[in-house]
């Protein structure tokens, strides 16, 4: 046991896991903005990935924003953050996951992950791969914020 | 609060908010809530009413969405007229109107025709419908002509109003509803 208060002690995950938060309120702020001004647009993307019947597709298009914003909104302010980095690790998931399946169904979509404007396209290959980095990051502030826990019980 | 209830619980707390706030936001928008996408159609019609051209007409007669209402006497609605069209004279109107009113429900178009491009029936008839508060009201020009020339579909015969054809069946498609 000493060891590991040793290990832990090394690093102040708590710090970590609040920088790490935080770039991640950032991104999903970031990623909320385009899409609430512009939700029709956003909605025509979300109708291209072709995973979503129509109906499914607008509502989506008209609250997954908003759902983006409050998640943002909790990491920022640390209120509800275990859900918001529930959500966020969930919802990064998802995306990856469509963006998975529209790559191998041979669907060429715009993300619409930071970006309302269905003409911003780039390779999918480059999406899934920035989406991987993105579930990386909510995966490590999980774990950073696990051992924060970790830490503050053993120093407590 | 053990982990796996508290994060259902923040879970579920951020969903409600964020729907929330998406109900709210959408609501109080500028111009009115966000345009909810629908599949767009090849005719687009003018919310006003007015006339209507005969490409259109005849693709909404092919997919159901339009009523058709011959303003023509009834004499030569039974030599022939547009498959489907029900016969509704402007003198008639008062009489028979409340007969087929029913007919006119749900449609994206009631479409009156006669015949002649200086025809006043179907702009009368027109008149008379949107007098009865019916909005979307066309006038298909010069109809009985335009259609004929078009080798479109057509009917014989003094079916009664209860009895119209294609635009109570769903037009030539007849499955159009159920896609």
């Amino acid at each position: 046991m000493q060891g590991l208060r040793e290990q832990v002690g090394l690093v102040p995950w708590d710090g970590v896991e609040w920088m790490l938060r935080l770039v991640l309120a950032g991104i999903f702020l970031y990623a909320s903005a385009d899409k609430i001004i512009h939700p029709h647009d956003f909605a025509v993307i979300v109708k291209a990935y072709h995973l979503l019947p129509e109906p499914l597709a607008n509502l989506t298009a008209l609250w997954l924003p908003w759902l983006e914003l409050t998640i943002g909104v909790c990491l920022f302010t640390g209120f509800l953050c275990d859900g918001a980095l529930a959500l966020a690790t969930g919802l990064l998931a998802v995306f990856w996951i469509a963006l998975f399946i529209d790559y191998f169904r041979g669907i060429d979509v715009a993300c619409g992950c930071f970006s309302s404007s269905p003409e911003e396209t780039a390779p999918m290959l480059w999406y899934i791969g920035r989406d991987a980095l993105l579930l990386g990051l909510a995966l490590f502030t999980v774990e950073a914020r696990r051992r924060a826990g970790n830490a503050l019980q053993l120093h407590s | 609060m053990r982990l796996v209830p508290r994060l259902l619980v923040q879970s579920f707390g951020i969903l409600a908010l964020s729907v929330t706030l998406a109900l709210v936001a959408n609501a109080l928008r500028p111009g009115g809530p966000a345009p909810v996408l629908a599949a767009p159609s090849a005719v687009q019609l003018d919310r006003s009413g007015g006339e209507i051209g005969i490409k259109d007409a005849a693709l909404l007669f092919a997919t159901g969405r339009a009523v058709f209402l011959d303003a023509r006497s009834q004499y030569e609605y039974s030599l022939s007229h547009i498959q489907g069209s029900i016969s509704l004279p402007p003198i008639e109107f008062a009489s028979r109107f409340q007969d087929i009113k029913p007919q006119l429900v749900g449609k994206e178009a009631v479409i009156t025709y006669c015949d002649g491009e200086l025809c006043p029936l179907s702009h009368n008839l027109a008149k008379q419908l949107r007098d009865a508060g019916i909005k979307n009201v066309y006038v298909l020009k010069n109809g009985w002509s335009l259609w004929q020339a078009e080798k479109l579909p057509i009917a014989k015969g003094s079916a009664g109003p209860s009895k119209a054809g294609a635009a109570s069946q769903g037009g030539i498609c007849k499955d159009c509803e159920n896609k």
